[in-house]
Order: structure tokens, then sequence, then C-alpha cells
């Protein structure tokens, strides 16, 4: 097998650095500038270079006509080169005084008067070296996220090159700001890129949208944001300030989901408390009806639904219409290439915790969890670098996280909806296998419903729907296919019990949470590898079958329409 | 138009005999209130008491989008017996125009402030505190006034935010003005921010010699000063310093008062002149040019400030009762005096060369002091109007 990646033809297109050009001036100048640039930041050359990087496929997971997915190894030491300019403030005291309170301000009379100086920076010499997943498909285009921080080495040259203090200053900010832009922005100014070159409909869905929102200026909406809540909160409960608020909009449709007022999540979270206790008090909520718990068969609801059909797949409609597509990785992708970075679990702990204070009984629970779990990288929409970064933070430290972990593995997800076979799960049969857990379904799962036996609950919680998407099949194929051969007698017994122990927020120390590879109890990293070889073979024998025997690409093929999350906006 | 709360401070700054205008701070102050005036925004209300001669409360409730508010007392040692209904506040106290300098004063002996009772010395500093509690924000601030001697001040102010580094910063300023000359020195606690800031008057120092009666011919009689100011942030190694000069004419001036000012930044190559004059008895004309000889950028400001005046209204005469039991009418007094007219208004407008303009309206409504300003960018045609404010002040 061998691939043939072309690097000049992408250079050839003239079109081409114009729009990167564009794309990039756009990216830089979204975010918030410092108070020492005074004007936009133009992207004034952009040039690939001729030399190629160096490519080394560590693993290919998926592979088709129109499909394409894997893991790569690369290397760049070439000749690109990225001029950029700008105006900056070259008064410190005047940046300084920017930020600062006038109160206490020394209220300096002409010493901060400013002097706004051109400036050139030339980005050259760059040298990255990354794991790259890579994600293609004709339908939804071409995705590209690196695992790590793909920068090394970069040189900037600028105008202020004789004064070494600027030009160390300079260096240290560009680089923090690369890495920014490479771990955000690339993937998606990539992902926009291919969608234009490679999906025609997605061109005329812009062509549409333009025109929509041509109508749509003409008959200016009602933006809810116009008045935003008081005390809101993000999904996981930290409070959101003003200019959060104010930054989101109506175009981005998911971020909707996870604003809800903190006031009333506090307020739910004490009617779910009042279940579990002898309580009599129950917060009254405005516009809601209230439905006690009957009896046990609530109990065993929630009960069942974090039994066999654990779900792993969630797909939330937008009510607005407009959605967004989040492309989550497992966790587990680290520990398959070994450079898994174990850090302090602090973040992940303080996050649970607040997940717990403030959350509404299981739903948000579940979510916290959750949450602290996958890794979601956003590719549609310009605003969540801070989320991602939190995020990306939680999840390498999530290995730590006692309880719930097994719950929520992602494992190979194809399409959604494919799951006909629902086998009985066995409790043992947790085993994840993480080389492979990209999750390419759509997954824009903002919010998590385990349990459908509350209604009352659901709809106070959850003001948007949410879909239960059964587990898909390879998973718990794989499952019972290699459940003999992790060995670990806890797991079998104690399982259910751990759901006990999560859902009463005991910790039990021996149950660790870790997964099955990296338990003391699997010996050596020879069987390790030969497990997880074997899964991925089983995977994909029974994924074949299962597309052959049931016809699943005609099917697939049948559903015209993508599934809602990938109807994208430009 | 100035905040009670500053109102009180500076009264607390007259009522102590501190010349609040030597300072090199202070400077260019004729031009910053003819140019640099704050345009309101939104609709903003105070409700202000000085309730004894030592205390003071002020409630400001404001309205830009979101409803915010703020708390704040005052205290001082010192009782202070300034006017404070606003239907009776001299409107040139609260309304920063241009400034007339004063004469300077010969500082008081520190033995004159001394108090002795049964032997011992029982007279205290004056002092003032100050806090404000700003609400949402939950921002604090808080200041400390302390006179330490006639010709010393001392100065601590801050601020505390979470929102801030190291959740606040302390700026300390002590002052120092014997007339002839003054000094500053600072220390913020944000940067490690050290400064010095001095001032030097030219001519007779009030200290020796009685300044000279004003002479009666036309020749300009005014004041030259000159000063300097310098920074350094120890924690981020960065600074700034610039010089400046001030002539202006004194009140015993003949001809047309003037006020001329140049300021300079060498690092920064910055040169800042201004010139204001006052045309009229109620007429203020100011312009400024900013040129920066590295980067040739350069910047001008027109403004104009516009007292209108009213008849202050005669009360109506009753018959008196003598005239009435001698059955003849009262006889009519011809006001020996002519009655000071009184404010109705002041405008206040500045236009640069970006065609931005500001336009301020202040005065009195019955008991209510207003201030209705908007900023005007007539770049944009389609949205000319970038801000309208309405300020509303009460005080009793």
């Amino acid at each position: 097998m061998a691939f043939n990646f072309n690097w000049s033809p992408l250079a050839a297109d003239a079109d081409f650095y114009s729009r990167a050009r564009e794309m990039l001036t756009a990216a830089l100048n979204k975010s918030p500038k410092p108070p020492i640039i005074v004007d936009d930041i133009l992207v004034n050359e952009l040039n690939l270079g001729s030399v190629p990087p160096d490519l080394e496929i560590l693993e290919i997971g998926d592979l088709a006509e129109d499909r394409f997915r894997g893991i790569f190894k690369m290397c760049y030491a070439g000749d690109a080169f990225l001029t950029l300019k700008t105006r900056v403030q070259a008064n410190p005291l005047n940046t300084y005084l920017f930020s600062k309170p006038s109160f206490t301000s020394p209220q300096p009379l002409a010493a901060s008067s400013g002097l706004t100086i051109p400036l050139q920076i030339t980005l050259s010499e760059i040298k990255l070296s990354a794991f790259i997943i890579l994600v293609f498909s004709r339908q939804k285009g071409l995705t590209l996220v690196f695992r790590n921080d793909p920068l090394e080495s970069l040189k900037v040259s600028s105008t202020f090159d004789s004064i070494p203090f600027v030009r160390d200053y300079l260096q240290k900010e560009i680089e923090a700001q690369l890495r920014t832009l490479m771990m955000d922005e690339l993937p998606a100014i990539i992902h926009r890129l291919s969608l234009r070159l490679w999906c025609p409909e997605h061109k005329a869905r812009v062509a549409e949208e333009k025109a929509h929102a041509a109508k749509l200026d003409e008959e200016v909406p009602v933006d809810p944001f116009a008045s935003p809540p008081q005390d809101a909160v993000d999904a996981r409960g930290n409070v959101l300030d003003a200019s959060e608020i104010s930054s989101l909009s109506l175009d981005r449709g998911s971020e909707i989901h996870s604003l809800f007022s903190q006031k009333n999540l506090l307020r739910l979270a004490a009617l779910t408390d009042s279940h579990r206790t002898l309580s009599l008090f129950t917060p009254s909520i405005r516009d809601a009806v209230f439905r006690a718990w009957a009896g046990p068969s609530e109990r065993s609801d929630t009960m069942g639904s974090s039994g066999p059909a654990t779900p792993t797949l969630m797909r939330s409609h937008s009510s607005l219409g407009s959605t967004s597509t989040t492309y989550t990785f497992g966790k587990g992708s680290d520990d398959g290439h070994g450079q898994l970075t174990s850090r302090p679990s602090l973040v992940s702990l303080n996050s649970s915790t607040t997940g717990l204070s403030l959350g509404a009984g299981r739903h948000s629970r579940s979510h916290a969890n959750r949450k602290k779990k996958t890794r979601v990288v956003n590719l549609r929409k310009k605003k969540t670098t801070d989320d991602m970064v939190s995020e990306s933070a939680d999840s390498e430290t999530s290995s730590v996280m006692p309880a719930s972990e097994p719950l929520y593995a992602t494992s190979i997800s194809e399409e959604p909806g494919d799951s006909i076979i629902t086998p009985p799960r066995s409790p043992s049969g947790r085993v994840r296998f993480r080389t492979s857990s990209i999750d390419l379904g759509d997954s824009p799962r903002k919010l998590r419903l385990s349990n459908p036996g509350r209604p009352g609950m659901t709809s106070l919680t959850v003001p948007e729907q949410a879909i239960l998407d059964p587990v898909p099949p390879i998973e718990q194929l794989d499952s019972r296919a290699t459940a003999p051969i992790s060995t670990n007698p806890h797991r079998s017994s104690h399982a259910p019990s751990q759901y006990a122990a999560e859902k009463s927020k005991s910790d039990i120390p021996h149950l660790e949470p870790a997964p099955m590879l990296s338990d003391p109890s699997v010996p050596g990293i020879l069987e390790q590898a030969w497990v997880l070889k074997m899964a991925g073979e089983i995977a994909r024998r029974a994924h074949d079958e299962k597309a052959v025997a049931e016809g699943f690409w005609q099917r697939d093929d049948r559903d015209d329409t993508p599934p809602p999350a990938y109807q994208q906006k430009a | 138009m100035l905040e009670f709360m500053d109102y009180i401070q500076h009264a607390f700054y007259s009522a102590s005999h501190w010349n609040y205008e030597n300072s090199y701070s202070q400077l260019t102050s004729t031009a910053r209130a003819l140019l640099d005036f704050e345009t309101p925004r939104g609709l903003r209300l105070n409700v202000s008491s000085l309730s004894s001669p030592n205390f003071a409360t002020s409630y400001a409730l404001g309205s830009v989008g979101l409803v915010d508010g703020s708390l704040s007392y005052l205290y001082t040692s010192l009782p202070l017996h300034a006017t404070s209904q606003s239907g009776k506040l001299n409107l040139h106290d609260v309304i920063r125009g241009y400034r007339q300098i004063q004469e300077l004063r010969k500082p008081e002996e520190s033995w004159m402030w001394e108090q002795w009772l049964g032997g011992k010395r029982v007279d205290q500093r004056d002092t003032l505190l100050y806090g404000r509690l700003y609400l949402p924000q939950s921002t604090l601030e808080a200041l400390y006034l302390c006179r330490i001697s006639p010709t010393q001040q001392v100065k601590l102010s801050a601020v505390s935010d979470s929102r801030l580094k190291n959740g606040g910063t302390i700026l300390a300023l002590h002052q120092y003005d014997v007339g002839k000359y003054s000094a500053e020195t600072l220390y913020s606690t944000d940067g490690g921010l050290i400064g010095l800031r001095g001032l030097y008057n030219f001519g007779p120092d009030p200290r020796k010699e009685v300044p000279e009666p004003p002479r009666a011919d036309d020749r300009p009689y005014g004041r030259f000063s000159a000063g300097a100011e310098l920074y350094y942030g120890s924690l981020n190694k960065s600074g700034g310093v610039s010089f400046g000069g001030r002539y202006a004419t004194l009140p015993a001036h003949k001809g047309i008062p003037l006020t001329a000012t140049l300021t300079v930044n060498p690092l920064m190559g910055n040169l800042s002149t201004s010139y204001a004059v006052k045309a009229g008895k109620n007429l203020a004309l100011c312009s400024k040019f900013d040129f920066n000889v590295y980067s040739y950028e350069s910047d001008l400001m027109l403004g104009c400030e516009l007292w209108r005046m009213k008849k202050r209204v005669e009360k109506k005469m009753e018959r008196s009762m003598a005239a009435k039991l001698a059955w003849t009418v009262d006889e009519v007094k011809e006001p020996t005096t002519p009655e000071p007219e009184e404010v109705a208004g002041v405008l206040k407008a500045r236009v640069d060369e970006n065609w931005k303009i500001g336009i301020l309206w202040e005065g009195r409504i019955k008991e209510m002091l207003f201030t209705l300003g908007s900023s005007i960018d007539m770049k944009r045609k389609d949205q000319p109007f970038r801000a309208l404010g309405l300020e509303l002040q009460y005080s009793s």
C-alpha cells in the first residue's frame, strides 16, 4: 500500500494563497488583542515553501474510497514563511495604564503619550513535530487535529531586531500566539478549506445561507442575548461573566445548550436532593409541573439506563436550526502511543466538585464526568478556544479520576444509527480500545440524558431535546469477544456496585477506574499490544460482516440528508 | 461636572489650605477641562448628602444597558462648611472650565497648627477617609488622605477587584508643596511603579517677599512654571519621562487671560502644545496640537466653553406692614450694586481633526444639577451618535 502526498499542487492553486491569507487574517484578529497591538493584524505574505513535511504513518484506522482516518507523525523543517503587518504601541507606560483602574492611576501628564510604530514580523524556519490525527470523508471534509503541541522552534524576525529586549519579547509572545493558533484555529481553517474543495453541496449551502443572511438582515431577528441572564453558568457550572455572555450569539447554536441560569440549576439540585433525603422542602419552579418519584419503578429505570445500554452516543438537535459538529476523541489515544502525560488531577477534581455541587442530580453529574472523559475539538465554531484548552487539560488527567470512567468509554463508532444488535452485555466487558477510539460520529453532546424514565426532570433540565442513541454494536462485539482476555477478577463482581457507588458519590478505593489496559493485573506491554491488535482485528471483522450482512452502506445511502449535526454553517 | 465626593474632597483641600493646582500633574488642567471632558453615557443618578460637617454619603445609580450603582461614604476629621445643597451650589465650583491660576500663597508655618492644652499638644492631623463600593461588580475603592504638615500631604488610594492582578492595587502619593516649588513621590504596587514629579514656579518666592501689587500698565502679568516627571516600573523594567512648561496670566492681568502649555516626551518624541484664552467674560477657547517627531503623527483639537448667564430672579416685594399702616407705598430703593448674575448653563464643545465631536450641556433645573452630553462621529454617516447620556445630581 502506498500513499502519494502532493505538496506542490497545493501551492500551485493561485487562489489558495489569497484564501488562506484571508482566513488567517480573520483568525488572528478574532481573539482580543493585547493593548500593545493597536491595529488589525494583516497577513502580508504566506508561502508554504517547496520542502514537504515528513510524514510517518503510525496507524490507519479506516480506509475506503471516500474516507480515511489515520494517525501520523509529522516532522517539518521546511522553508515556509509568513509575514504579518500591524501597528504596535511603543510606550510601555501607555499600555501599562490601559487596563488599570483610573482611581489608582498615577495619572502621568505626558509620559504616557503614545507612539505607534508599524511593525512587520516575518516567521520563518518553522520546525514542527507533531502527532496528527487526520480524518477525511468526502462528505464532511478534512479534519486535522494535533495531539500535542506541534511547534518546536521558530525564527521571528521583525523591524526591531536590533533591540534585543524587544526581539526576545516578540519571540516569546508570537510563539505563544502561534501555539494557540496551531492547536485551535488551524484545524478549523483546514476544515473550511477542505469543504470548499471537496464538497459541492457545501458551496451551494453557503450560497443559500448567504441569501438567507441577506434576507435576515432586512428583518432584524430578535436576539435573546440582548438581555443576557444575570447569573449564567456554562456547562460545567462555572459562572460566565458578562463579556462571555455577550460574545455568545445566535449563530453559535450549541453554545445555547450550555447556558442555564445558575439559580435554576441550584434549584433543580435542591429538588433532586430532596428526593434522596427526607427533606420536606421542595423548591418551586415556575412554569413547570413537578412529579415526585412514585416508587421503585423509576429507580429501576435509572439503574437500567446505566446497565447494558449505556449510551455512548448522543445527538442533540439545536432548536435554532444551526448545529455544529464536534469531534470527540477518546482519551485513550494517548495510551496507545505511549505519550500519556499524566498530570496531577487537580483540575479534574475541581471540575467534578463544581459539577457535583451545582449539578441537577444525575444529569449534570454524568455530564460533568463525561466532560472530563472526552476531548471535544469543535471544528465549526469560532469561539470555544477557552473551552478546548480546559477540556484538553481535563481529558489528560481524567485517567486518575475514580468512578464512572468505564461508563463513558468511547470507542469506534461509525455512522450513527447503525446498531441493530444489542447483545446482553456482560459487566466485565468494559474493555476499551483506546488506540482506535476516534469518535467520528455526530456527537455535539453537550447534554447527556441517561434516564428517560423521568419526564418531569428532563423537561426541566433539558430544554432542547436530546436523543438517546443506542450503543454502537462494534464496541459491544468487541467487548464480548475480548471479555475472556481481559483478566480482572474484580471487574465482574464489582461492576454493578460501582454504579451504586457512583450514585452515592462515594469512592471505593479498590475500584480502580483505570481501564483494563493499564491495569496492573495485566502484565506486560506485549500482552497489551496483543490484546489491542486482537481487538482491532475483531472489531474490523465484525464491522465488515455486519456491513455486508445488513447492507449498511446502502442503508446509509438511502437517507440522503446527512445527520443533522453535520449541517454546519460556513 | 465634578461628582459630589470630588467636590467634598476639594472642599477639604481648601479648608486645609492645600493648593491643589500647584502640582505638575495639574499643569494642563485648563486644556484637559476644555478638551478632554468626558461625555456621559446612559442615564445616571446621584443622590448625595453632607449630613454633618464631618460625614458625607453618596449613592449612584446608572443604567448603560445593565443597571449598576455605587455606594460611597466619606469621613473627614476637619469639619467642612461648604455649601452642599445642589440648589445653592456655585456652578463655578463644580464645573471645571478655564482654570484661572491664583497668586501663590505663603505656606503656613508648622507652629500655626499647634494646639496646646495643659502643656500637651492636642492638635491632630487632618484626615479624610473615603470608600466606594461598586455594585454589582464588587469593586471597592478606598482613599486615605492626611495633611501631615502645612507643606505636606499623603494620599493612599486603593482598589480591590477580583478581576485585577493580585486582587487589587495601592497607590501611595506623597506631596510636598512650599509654593515656590512642589514635589511629589509616588509608588504603585502594580508593577512596582515609582514616580517623581516636580514643578518650579519662576518669579517671586511667596515665602520671602510679599507679592508685589499688580501694576496698572498693559504689560502681561503672569507666571511661568516648569516641571518634569519620571516613572520607572521596577518589576516590568519600563519607564517614562516628560517635561513641561506653562505660562499663564494671573488674575491681576489687565488684558485677556491666557494659558499656554508645552509638554515634551523625549523618549517617545511626543510634543504637545495647548493654548487657551478666556476671550470674554463667559467664553473660553482652547486649541491643542500634538506632534510626534518619530512617527510624524499629529493631532489637532479645538474646544470652547460658553457660560450662559441669567438674571437672578428678583423677589417680589410685598408691601411692608409699615407702609400699609402709613397708607403709603414703599420707597423704591435703587440697587446700589448690580446683583451678580446666575449661571443658567454651560455649553462645552470639542472637535478633533477626525471630526469626532463632543458636546456637553451642564446646568441646573430646580434643585438638580444635570449634565447632558453626546459624542458624535461625523465620519460615520449612518450612525453619527456614538453615545448619549444624562447625568442628574441631587445633594443636600
